[in-house]
This record gives structure tokens, sequence and C-alpha cells, in this order.
């Protein structure tokens, strides 16, 4: 990001914001589109939350109106979004985690997922044994597939290039770094050894 | 009998009060730093607490989240020393499930619970002091901490209770005149729209009069939401100040 000399941020030169409230009326659905902390309803858009109002121009279009809090309200996995999660448990069929971060945003309490078996790699998905994929106490990321149903958690997958096991122990108990991520598991140890996992 | 007791000849109330006069609010926002969001509101001699947690993942039994929306979650307990006489079970009896019931009903018309699916969101609100209009302040007081906590809203959720004396609405019932036994009717409004988010009456209102009650109810809330309002926007002033923009 370029930042041009002498430029303050703009907080500082800008008028004091302007505070919003739940149901506070900003303005009409034409002028705007609709941001995160505020709803439509009758051509009209209220805000949701209270905080501070925040126009932002759109080059294609309305310019986007929201309102934003200081403290970072709780963000929810969606469906594509990629986390992070720490492994708590494996199984034969599947690896159980807690979700720590979406995205980079950290989770105030951590959700549960689980990593299934066919939804380690993207190939050779019979062959995958998760003894050998993950440990309990590996940093994974993985994306979610699936929000879950009335019998299940988040469901997780790593089967893709960038996915996978980033931070792991060896039995020795020092720690493997991992650049780029593999799901089926070539970790490069501190000294510059390596070993398939 | 009960209608000299609640008003008097020259139009005063037990505790000096108008008919449509509020009694006086205190509140504040952010009481305690681990829960997400809690408030504490004073409403004459009523005092309630409330705390939200969430939104979280389900607690309990998975099978109770829904798909597409969040479960709130409602708790109302009386402290053992909130009335006269010591109370046995804080929470856990009829009563208090039928009030928690109502507050999630309250709530769930509030809050945009589509933006969370399968999470919960936990309210937990207690009565510390207990002088007439529990439940409106526990619905004031859980406004304030949904508010503390970042969770989206429709609006205000503001709650009042009014009475009749004889042929006046009286607004924002205090304890003896809630034990007089007249009729009470509780209102939960949802200020900006005029939506209403509950409605309840207990003991008997001639339908005649259910208008002139409703309106002095009405305008009971909408006087209450100033007030809220201005608490509000001073914790965000505060809150602005403290991290420093």
């Amino acid at each position: 990001m370029r930042a041009s000399a002498g430029a303050l941020p703009a907080a500082n030169m800008a008028p004091p914001a302007r505070y919003c409230v739940p149901g506070e009326r900003l303005c009409s659905a034409e002028e705007a589109t609709a941001g995160s902390g505020t709803y439509t309803r009758h051509g009209f858009i209220f805000s949701s939350l209270a905080g501070c109002l925040e126009k932002r121009g759109e080059e294609s279009g309305l310019p986007v109106v929201s309102v934003v809090r200081d403290a970072e309200s709780q963000l929810l996995p969606d469906v594509g979004a990629v986390v992070t999660c720490k492994v708590c448990s494996i199984n034969s069929r599947f690896a159980k985690v807690h979700i720590l971060y979406v995205g980079s945003t950290p989770l105030k309490s951590t959700f549960r997922g689980t990593i299934r078996r066919e939804d380690i790699r993207a190939t050779e998905k019979d062959k995958v044994e998760v003894y050998k994929s993950f440990r309990p106490g590996d940093i994974v990321l993985a994306k979610v597939i699936s929000l879950g149903d009335a019998q299940s958690n988040y469901l997780l997958s790593t089967a893709e290039n960038e996915l996978g096991v980033v931070v792991a122990r060896s039995e020795a108990g020092t720690p493997f770094r991992e650049e780029e991520p593999l799901t089926c598991g070539v970790l490069r140890g501190t000294d510059g050894a390596h070993q398939l996992v | 009998m009960a209608a000299p007791e609640l008003l008097s000849d020259e139009g005063y109330r037990a505790d000096g009060r108008r008919p449509a006069e509020l009694r006086k609010v205190r509140a504040r926002m952010g009481v305690f730093a681990q829960a997400d969001g809690s408030a504490y509101i004073e409403q004459g001699n009523t005092k309630a607490l409330a705390v939200v947690y969430g939104p979280h993942e389900m607690r309990g039994s998975r099978s109770k989240a829904l798909p597409d929306r969040a479960l709130v979650n409602c708790q109302y307990s009386m402290a053992t020393f909130s009335t006269g006489e010591r109370r046995r079970r804080p929470h856990g009896d009829r009563q208090a499930g039928e009030l928690a019931l109502q507050l999630k009903q309250t709530f769930e018309a509030a809050i945009l619970t589509r933006l969370y699916p399968r999470s919960q969101i936990d309210i937990y609100v207690q009565i510390l002091q207990a002088d007439g209009g529990n439940y409106c302040a526990c619905v004031n007081a859980a406004t304030l901490a949904v508010m503390d906590a970042g969770i989206p809203m429709r609006d205000y959720v503001c709650a009042s209770a009014a009475g009749l004396a004889e042929d006046t609405p009286l607004a924002d019932l205090s304890g003896p005149e809630e034990a007089a036994g007249g009729p009470r009717l509780v209102l939960a409004l949802l200020p900006a729209s005029g939506q209403i988010a509950l409605l309840q009456l207990s003991a008997r209102l001639h339908q005649e009069r259910l208008e002139a009650v409703l309106e002095a109810a009405g305008r009971a809330c909408r006087a209450l939401h100033a007030v809220l309002d201005r608490v509000v926007r001073q914790r965000l002033q505060e809150v602005t100040a403290l991290l420093g923009d």
C-alpha cells in the first residue's frame, strides 16, 4: 500500500464521527447500498448496530453504507471460508478439530469442526490414513464445506493445495515448520531433514 | 378499595408521580468485562442486570440448532434477596420459565437471527430488587446488553407496563400498584417502526378502556426509548474516547 507523504489517517482530520443506533434510518435504498451492520426495510436503509456510520464510495454504482463498531463482533465460519484450526482428536474415520481463526480474525469462543477421511485429500481418497495425516495438536488450514446438520458440527476439507497441516510437532517434540502446507505431508524439519508423512 | 389508593384527589399516585410519569431510570452498559455484552438498569426501585453471550456454537443438544437462524436462549432469575420475603428458588419455577419464554419471544423478533445460522445467543437476566415492572426492566436491560455485545438488532426493544385507576391510565406501575390487583398491560415495543414485540394483559380490562391503556403504555415506551438512546450514545462516545478513535 502506498502511503503519500504528509497524509494523516482520515480519522484525525474527519469531523466527529456520526454515531448510529439500531433502528435509526440512515438513508433511502436508492442512494446507497446496505453494507455490514445495516438492513433494508420498505426501501430504506436502517442501522442494526450501535456504532459509527461509514460511507464508502464505490466506483461502480452506489456508495456502500455500513456501521462499524470499535470492538470486533463475533464472526461465524461461513461456507467457503478458510479457517485455522487445531486438531484435538483423531479416529480412523475423521479428525475432530477446534476452529480458532476465521481468515485472520481470532474467534472469542472456539467452534468444533470435523475433517472426514474422504475430505483430507483430493486424490487417492481411499488410500488416506488419518493417523498418518494428522496428529493431535497440529495446526491445520481448512475450508468450511458445510455448516453441519443435526448430528454433526462444521464439516471441513483440506483437499486443496493451499490447505492442510501448517505447524506440527515431531515425535520427539521439536517443531516442524512448513512454508507450503501439503496435505500428503512432506514435513521439513528445522534441521533440514525431510520426513514423509 | 383499590382506586382511591392508586390515585389521590389531586391526581398524584402513591409515590408522588403523575399518572403518565415514568420512574427515574438509570442505566449503564458494559458492566462486566467477561461477558460479550452486559447492562444494568434501575427503574425506580427495580434493579435488573442482563448479560449476553454469543453468538456461539450450540451448547447442549445440537439437534435443537436451527439451520437458518440463531437460537435465542433466555434465562430469567430473581435473586433470593430481591423481594420482601426471601425467595427459595432463584429460577426454575414456573413464573421464571414463563418470563424466560416471553423474553425469548421478544428478542427473537428484534435480533436479526438470520445472520447466524446454527448458533446460539444466550441472554441471562437477573432481578436484584423487584418493585414492579420486573419483565419490563429485564427487556430494557437486555436490549442494552445485546447492543453492547454488538449483535445486530432491528431496533431497540422498550417495555413498559400500564394499569388503570378508575378512568385514568397509569404508566410504569410500581410494586404496590401491581399488587393492588387492577389490570396490568405489558407492552414491548420497537419504537422506530411502532411494531409490537409482546403484548400481555393480566386481570380484567374493559374493551373500551383498552385503547387508552395501550396508548399510555406506548407513550411510556417511547419516553423510555429516548432515555435508553441517550445512554447508548453516551457509551459510544466513552468507548471511542477510550480507544482513541
